[in-house]
């Protein structure tokens, strides 16, 4: 009952932008100034689908929006192509999550790998097509094949520490009927 | 019930659809408006940026040091191994020093029977770096001064070496320094003792690629690369770092600045070039230029000749 009450809905979606804000703190530490050669995972993209595939409502497609428009300034990449890109793909991925219910998690992750490659490609095509310069391709397959074996650990997370976990179809029977 | 649910969804569904839609319609506008006009949205990015990590940065120094000191009780589980390897180092070190010191005297005499004066005009600001880029794919560092310090777009930043990277996005109190690394970074620069020209290229790589060589045959690995002020960017004579060819045969710039360890920057303040544009303007005053003063009568005609020998000794 808990889980859907709205003051526990309106908490975690304010939870999201000051996860969001906190991974981007880190991620701005100055303490790699040298060009690397490998790319560390993208939580936030990991976190935003992690949550939609299991509490759509917890992350509106607007806030998903802003948190990586956000990032995407902060963090000195093209605005907005990524942002349009996570929104694209966690929309599609909510979609999916009510069907597959009862799914598992390995088909899951399969869907989760297969939308982050995608966004990926579709970021490095649209980028090249508008010629904008770019870093070299291994760092983005080195940046999307993290990602994907991060994104148990942010399931790991959201899920025991933050309590992010699907509705049971009572609660999510309560959920729809109040709306 | 059921049928009452899947109405509801229904109504639901549309209007959110419309919504998802407008935000994505919205987003593509933002990234369309950066390619065709990128300045103003830099300009935009440069303010986000301005209010957002000032506000993070009383957190950032300490965690910052706490993440550096962990790193330095890692890097002491390597002390003896670290120790044979400086003492090594400090062998060549010596033999280095005294060729420095000579150098040094020479040089010292040969400015002195020059009397030269290196450019005035150089000086500059001394910023911290607060953030880095927060992502592999650029090369760009956030320095805490800004346009309050009169910092402006296009002014080079170094360390206390060499060429660090450039200015690109001043907010009231931050400054982006794109990094000579960056995949967006090219500068103008002279290799030293054959006088070629070429571009420095960055590619996201430790070492940025020489471009545009006219002739690469001419180039040796270890000459020295210094800014050649094309193009009215950069002051000229700045130094950049040493050629160094890489597996594939590629010229590329070993930096002399050092990029693992960048706290402090500096920020030459640069005026603009002097442009010669035709053998008159060497010579001659230039049309917009004031004439020189005519010697006031006042003046007495001993100290005229004083001066005048003091000019010719």
């Amino acid at each position: 009952m808990a889980n859907t009450s709205p003051a526990r809905i309106w908490t975690m979606r304010a939870a999201f932008p000051a996860l969001a804000l906190l991974i981007m703190f880190f991620h701005l530490l100055p303490l790699e100034t040298e060009p690397q050669f490998w790319a560390p995972p993208d939580l936030l993209l990991a976190l935003a689908m992690a949550w939609s595939l299991r509490r759509p409502d917890y992350v509106p497609a607007l806030s998903i929006g802003l948190v990586m428009l956000l990032a995407d300034l902060l963090f000195h990449r093209p605005p907005g192509l990524l942002a349009l890109l996570t929104v694209l793909g966690c929309g599609f991925l909510k979609g999916r999550a009510a069907p597959h219910r009862e799914s598992t998690f390995a088909s899951e992750w399969l869907a989760v790998a297969l939308v982050l490659t995608g966004i990926a490609t579709l970021n490095r095509l649209i980028l090249s097509l508008f010629g904008v310069e770019q870093a070299q391709l291994s760092l983005t397959v080195i940046q999307v094949v993290m990602t994907i074996a991060a994104y148990p650990l942010a399931v790991w997370a959201s899920q025991s520490i933050l309590g992010v976990r699907k509705l049971s179809p009572s609660e999510a029977e309560t959920l729809v009927s109040r709306r | 019930m059921a049928k009452d649910k899947s109405q509801r969804d229904d109504y639901a569904t549309p209007l959110r659809r419309l919504l998802t839609a407008v935000l994505c319609l919205c987003l593509a506008a933002i990234f369309i408006v950066w390619r065709i006009d990128s300045p103003r949205v830099e300009r935009f990015r440069a303010q986000v940026v301005d209010t957002v990590v000032p506000n993070m940065d009383w957190a950032m120094v300490p965690v910052t040091a706490t993440i550096n000191l962990v790193r330095d009780f890692q890097s002491y589980q390597r002390l003896a191994e670290q120790n044979r390897e400086l003492r090594s180092e400090l062998r060549q070190m010596r033999a280095w020093k005294e060729a420095a010191l000579q150098l040094e005297q020479e040089n010292a005499r040969l400015l002195d029977l020059n009397n030269v004066r290196l450019d005035p005009k150089l000086t500059y600001i001394t910023g911290v770096v607060m953030a880095d880029s927060g992502s592999p794919f650029r090369q760009s560092v956030l320095l805490n001064v800004g346009s309050r310090d009169g910092v402006h777009d296009g002014w080079a930043a170094m360390d206390g070496i060499g060429l660090v990277g450039r200015i690109s996005g001043t907010g009231r109190s931050t400054a982006r320094v794109i990094l000579l690394t960056d995949a967006a970074s090219a500068v103008p620069a002279t290799i030293q003792p054959s006088g070629q020209t070429a571009l420095v290229t960055g590619d996201n790589s430790a070492a940025p690629v020489l471009s545009f060589l006219e002739n690469p045959d001419l180039v040796r690995p270890g000459d020295r690369v210094i800014s050649s002020g094309d193009g009215a960017v950069f002051p000229a004579g700045l130094l950049i770092g040493q050629v160094a060819k890489d597996r594939s045969g590629r010229m590329r710039v070993r930096l002399s600045a050092d990029y693992g360890r960048l706290e402090y920057l500096r920020v030459l303040r640069h005026h603009g070039t002097q442009v010669i544009e035709g053998p008159g303007g060497l010579v001659g005053a230039a049309p917009g230029d004031p004439l020189p003063q005519p010697r006031p009568d006042t003046l007495g005609k001993d100290s005229a000749e004083g001066t005048a020998e003091a000019g010719n000794g």
